[in-house]
């Protein structure tokens, strides 16, 4: 019964809020402020004809090739030091201020030697991804616990099988936190580097938008990145309830119940 | 059963190393004696912070000793230097620790093929023999489940079996049933015992627990604290297979447990 | 040192102290990016990569000439602004909350999605409202920064211990001393590590928001200079970016630690 409410409550609340949202348009003017109808309704419509889609996929293009090329060497590094912490240590300083240094802020130098084609995009992510992916990865890796290793080395397992069968399987969940953060990063920072300087993407049509008045365009635009965001998020839940499975749930209730 | 010991412990010696500029680190084990013949069901009674695991330790390869030696089959094993430690001594030595350490992210039946994998001994002989040992420890119907669904004592069986299950000549067992409750514990040991006659293997069974290492082994070695040795060595007289239930009213049980319990005092 | 904790981390060696190879190798790895930079610029030519001794000759002029702090001035100035309406909002909103539970459940789903929302967008729009200023970017940082500082307090009421709350009541106190008292104290620990990380953060909003809106800044500077192919003026005002955000974190750190210097007792009170 609780749960009916919650979800009468929040339909609500998402009635009060385009209630605002319209009346704020009547107030402002469409002129400033597109109306919820006008905003969906393009949106639709420029799902229907190609268009959003096709910018969308830009869009997904640079941030997808960008969170491979960026995680795949960051997930990499961690596993290949691990026998070498020696090298983690002195790369530590470095690898903090490239972590704390706002990559977006590096935003213009990437256009400057890239253009403002998907290269520029695909690098800025990169930059970015792959600080967030190296320390998640590193905390993963870092977490082992020594005794499962021992006991792996007891069945007679050499260092690569302990390395497959323990130490990868145990950094998993961390890489997997490290990319439910990253990756919808990487579609924000994806639309972000086109807003400065592109021909393509959802950034774009923010920007073309703008530079013709047509603010349903811009809000239409908005709204397509906001529900990409949103479902790359899902996307990484959704593969990590399934791959990790045998994690035990953090609802109390569910672990006193389990079986004797 | 060969009347020469399969596995011998002479003088052995551990003390862990000392910071700089400290004095040396006390003794934990000096002057420690003891062999076991093969097929033997060794029980080793030791008080707390009388270095049990690390002896154990050890004997299965994966800590190195500070003087003595080990013999096993002969040969002698022991090591001083970390980097040539070989755990398990190739397979020939398991070892059933305390903590289950089990792997999460594998189910039961995975986590006991676990060895078998590592080995390149996965077969169909060999997975029939894994699901053998499930169903002889009572785990028939929990094959898929993780870890975390199991019960304490439930993933102790999947550990023990895990060892068993690449029946290594020699099995090391760490107070394994210390972490369970009183009734579930007794329903290990029988579990045990009954896999033990199965293939009669070589067990050194650390435990704190004067009743359960009596009640399980054919013969008791009862340690003294830091520096640790041998105290005493006794024989259990009762015949297999053992009633772990009803060992208490087992005629002579008494005067055994009192006997080494007087000891320890 | 058993087998396994050999396979988690190997020794250093006899020879050097282990903080001297770790220093060395530091300094090493700095001269090898200095290298590289260097390389960078022979072989690729200045248009891509400016030159490390022109990049100090520009850093050198815009200090001299006092560019360079009109422009730093101009991005802290938004970035303070912007940091205080997000600090202010942050707190509010889940005290505000939290008087009702069904108002924050019926909430939630809408303060996530809308962190989806890619603030910069909102950057091209603000500037037809209110043309390019400061107003954009204070918009978007306080956007930005919002979030940060939100999730940290409303966790740290969330973690606040119950059992101190109804004791409190049980000895009459009043709504208003309960939330002073006990909840405020409780939840510094988690405001201030959502203000410091939100500090540095507000700073490299702004500058990222200054590439959209650019009028004055740092990062205007940088976005400025690329217009107009002006290699070393890129790398100089990143430079200059870098340093203003290490500043920031660096004395938000010294804050920090100069605060809890007056009340160590703050986050032990809870420990009971």
């Amino acid at each position: 019964m609780k749960r009916y409410r919650v979800l009468i409550d929040r339909i609500l609340v998402c009635v009060a809020l385009l209630a605002l949202w319209q009346v704020a348009s009547w107030v402002l003017g469409t002129y400033w402020v597109s109306t919820p109808w006008a905003t969906i309704s393009r949106f639709f419509i420029s799902l229907w004809n190609g268009e959003l889609i096709r910018h969308a996929g830009y869009t997904v293009e640079e941030a997808a090739l960008g969170g491979v090329i960026g995680a795949v060497p960051a997930i990499i590094l961690p596993f290949a030091l691990r026998r070498f912490p020696t090298i983690v240590q002195i790369l530590d300083p470095f690898m903090i201020g490239g972590y704390g240094l706002p990559k977006l802020a590096l935003a213009p130098l990437f256009i400057l030697w890239f253009g403002i084609g998907i290269e520029s995009k695909i690098a800025v992510v990169v930059s970015i991804v792959f600080f967030i992916e190296y320390y998640a990865t590193l905390s993963g890796v870092r977490a082992l616990d020594a005794r499962l290793v021992q006991m792996a080395q007891l069945c007679g397992a050499n260092e690569r099988q302990v390395a497959r069968h323990v130490v990868w399987p145990c950094a998993v969940p961390n890489i997997f936190a490290g990319l439910r953060i990253s990756l919808p990063i990487a579609i924000a920072v994806a639309v972000v580097t086109e807003l400065i300087s592109s021909n393509r993407g959802l950034g774009y049509l923010v920007q073309m938008g703008a530079m013709n008045f047509d603010i349903t365009e811009v809000f239409a635009a908005i709204l397509g990145a906001t529900i990409l965001v949103l479902a790359v998020g899902y996307a990484v839940d959704g593969t990590e309830s399934i791959l990790l499975r045998w994690r035990p749930s953090s609802d109390p209730l569910q672990q006193a119940t389990s079986t004797t | 059963m060969s009347t020469s010991p399969l596995l011998e412990v002479r003088n052995l010696a551990k003390r862990f190393a000392s910071r700089q500029g400290r004095e040396p680190a006390p003794w934990v084990i000096r002057d420690l004696s003891f062999s076991v013949r093969d097929g033997e069901f060794l029980t080793i009674i030791g008080p707390s912070g009388s270095g049990k695991s690390t002896l154990l330790n050890m004997i299965a390869q994966i800590d190195t000793a500070s003087g003595g030696e080990i013999l096993f089959g002969g040969d002698t094993i022991i090591v001083s230097d970390p980097k040539s430690l070989k755990p398990g001594l190739d397979r020939r030595i398991g070892y059933v620790t305390q903590d289950d350490n089990l792997l999460p992210w594998r189910t039961t039946l995975d986590n006991v093929l676990f060895p078998l994998e590592v080995q390149n001994r996965l077969d169909d002989k060999s997975r029939a023999h894994a699901e053998t040992l499930i169903k002889a420890v009572g785990l028939s119907g929990y094959e898929k489940y993780y870890p975390h669904e199991l019960s304490g004592g439930m993933r102790k069986r999947t550990s023990l079996i895990r060892t068993l299950v690449y029946d290594p000549p020699v099995i090391l067992m760490d107070e394994p049933f210390a972490a369970v409750d009183a009734q579930t514990r007794v329903q290990l040991q029988e579990d045990l015992l009954r896999l033990w006659e199965m293939g009669r293997k070589t067990i050194i069974f650390v435990t704190h627990d004067i009743a359960e290492a009596v009640a399980l082994g054919d013969r008791t070695l009862v340690l003294t604290k830091q520096p640790t040795r041998i105290r005493s060595e006794h024989l259990i007289p009762f015949k297999r297979p053992r009633n772990v239930k009803d060992i208490f009213g087992l005629e002579g049980f008494a005067q055994v447990y009192e006997t080494i319990r007087a000891e320890i005092q | 040192m058993t087998a396994a904790e050999q396979v988690i981390a190997a020794p250093a060696g006899p020879l050097l102290s282990h903080r001297t190879i770790v220093l060395l190798g530091r300094c090493a790895f700095a001269l090898l990016i200095l290298a590289g930079w260097q390389w960078g610029a022979d072989s690729f030519g200045s248009v891509f990569f400016a030159p490390p001794l022109a990049v100090l000759q520009r850093l050198w002029e815009i200090t001299a000439s006092g560019e360079v702090f009109f422009d730093i001035w101009a991005t802290l100035y938004v970035s303070a602004i912007g940091f205080v309406i997000a600090v202010v909002f942050g707190l509010l909103m889940p005290f505000v909350l939290r008087m009702s539970p069904r108002l924050t459940e019926a909430v939630q789903p809408y303060i996530f999605w809308s962190q989806g929302i890619p603030k910069y967008a909102l950057a091209p729009w603000l500037i037809l409202w209110f043309g390019i200023g400061d107003v954009p970017k204070i918009v978007i940082v306080v956007t930005q920064t919002f979030y940060v500082i939100f999730y940290n307090v409303f966790a740290g009421i969330r973690a606040v211990d119950q059992r101190l709350v109804s004791t409190a009541r049980v000895m009459g106190a009043s709504e208003n001393v309960i939330a002073k008292e006990v909840i405020w104290k409780s939840l510094q620990p988690f405001f201030y590590a959502g203000m410091k990380i939100a500090a540095p953060h507000a700073v490299g909003a702004t500058i990222v928001g200054e590439f959209l809106v650019s009028t004055q800044g740092v990062g205007h500077y940088i976005e400025h200079a690329r217009e107009l192919s002006d290699t070393v003026g890129v790398f100089a005002g990143i430079v200059v970016a870098t340093v203003l955000v290490l500043a920031i974190n660096m004395i938000v750190e010294r804050a920090e630690r100069f605060s809890l210097r007056w009340r160590p007792v703050a986050k032990d009170m809870m420990t009971n």
